[in-house]
């Protein structure tokens, strides 16, 4: 290798011929060829995304609607626009990454956890600008509460998603793990803010944006044991 | 390497069902696969095993090509998480077949790699394997850097920051060989 520059080396090996063994290909092209069917491709992406969102969407609102809407009933109008207007954007955004990432060969602009960072802090930038009293009332034992509503929401969306992407192939399971989770986690969190009539500083941005970590957390660790496990 | 834009109808003719158009993939695209992976310091035998595995599961996923959208990335992002599968299933099983043996070393497998590129493999055998999958991909397999990126799952931005990173490295490495030599 001695004197020459990488692109010599590359280029050489470039216009340089490889050749496989022509059983080989034989053996491959009849396995596939054997018993060959149509499938039929996926969706575009956004009719996917769409569905997730509208999914996503409709898990808040029955849990919200059967729990109670005591939450949305104190918010006003500016509260109301700047919650749901992030939620509904960061819902947005996470539907679109879940399917892309479900979809091999796809344009990515921003990773799982860029994903979930930035909507974490959005969320909570919001919570802090809106709500402004400090008290913490049975901080924990109310916390844990929504915490478990929140993620048990997920859940039912994560379900459902599925639904929606078991079609789609996952070529890093961890990073699509992440985004289902976090797709999974903001019916959760659209439910909480329907509902929970807590709107104390603290409460809002620990307890309901913690969902959304704690249920990525949860997508990444399913999605490995479900990859360790095929 | 065919045009992509035979590769896109080759890849709606297969989704269709149209078995000429798998047997024209599966020749037309296998020499660059299976040099994709013999690059990546495996050994032939791996390299056979990976691309065996890699086209039985484009066919299980075929459904998720988008018409339209350019074949190579698609393809090599399902080649490299097959890879990584395929090691990771090796390891478990040689981690309990030989507790205390080492694993095969990267040199052994390279030493099995053609003469034809044994230069190009030990020249990349020292840099990181998301720098090593873009330069091959850029320089070997000719993919243009949008193509890399979707392959693999990052921006393009990145892609450029690994191939830079990527010739800094080559470059020591070759001055630094011709200096002791």
């Amino acid at each position: 290798m001695n004197g020459r520059e990488p692109e010599e080396i590359l280029n050489r090996a470039a216009g340089a011929p490889h050749e496989v063994d022509p059983t080989l290909l034989a053996r491959i092209s009849d396995s596939l060829v054997s018993g060959l069917r149509p499938v039929r491709p996926r969706p575009p992406i956004w009719i996917l995304a769409s569905a997730l969102f509208a999914i996503t969407a409709a898990v808040a609102m029955a849990g919200g609607v059967a729990l109670g809407l005591k939450g949305i009933a104190k918010l006003d109008a500016l509260e109301i626009a700047s919650i749901f207007g992030v939620l509904g954007v960061f819902t947005w955004t996470s539907a679109l990454h879940c399917v892309t990432e479900m979809t091999p060969g796809s344009r990515r602009r921003l990773s799982s956890g860029a994903v979930l960072a930035a909507g974490s802090l959005l969320l909570a930038g919001v919570f802090a600008l809106l709500f402004h009293d400090y008290r913490t009332t049975r901080f924990v034992h109310q916390g844990l509460v929504c915490l478990t509503l929140g993620l048990a929401h997920g859940l039912a969306a994560g379900l459902a998603g599925w639904l929606v992407l078991r079609r789609g192939f996952a070529v890093n399971p961890t990073a699509a793990g992440v985004a289902a989770g976090t797709l999974a986690s903001l019916a959760g969190v659209g439910m909480l803010e329907l509902h929970c009539p807590n709107l104390e500083a603290l409460h809002v941005l620990v307890w309901h944006t913690a969902v959304v970590p704690v249920s990525a957390f949860a997508g990444a660790v399913l999605a490995r044991f479900a990859m360790r496990n095929r | 390497m065919q045009p992509d834009i035979d590769l896109k109808a080759l890849m709606v003719r297969y989704q269709d069902g149209d078995p000429v158009a798998a047997a024209a993939l599966v020749h037309g695209l296998s020499g660059p696969l299976h040099r994709f992976f013999m690059l990546q310091t495996v050994s032939r035998r791996y390299a056979d095993d990976l691309l065996q595995e890699t086209w039985l599961r484009i066919h299980e996923v075929r459904h998720t090509y988008r018409r339209g959208e350019p074949v190579l990335p698609w393809l090599y992002a399902i080649a490299r998480h097959v890879r990584v599968d395929h090691y990771r299933k090796v390891r478990r099983v040689e981690t309990r077949e030989q507790q205390v043996e080492q694993l095969p070393e990267i040199a052994a497998a390279q030493a099995e790699a053609s003469d034809r590129d044994a230069d190009l493999a030990a020249l990349l055998s020292g840099l990181p394997e998301s720098q090593r999958d873009v330069i091959t991909m850029l320089k070997v397999l000719n993919m243009s850097i949008e193509e890399v990126a979707r392959a693999t799952s990052s921006s393009v931005g990145s892609v450029k920051q690994k191939a830079h990173r990527a010739y800094v490295t080559l470059r020591e490495r070759l001055a630094g060989t011709k200096v002791r030599s």
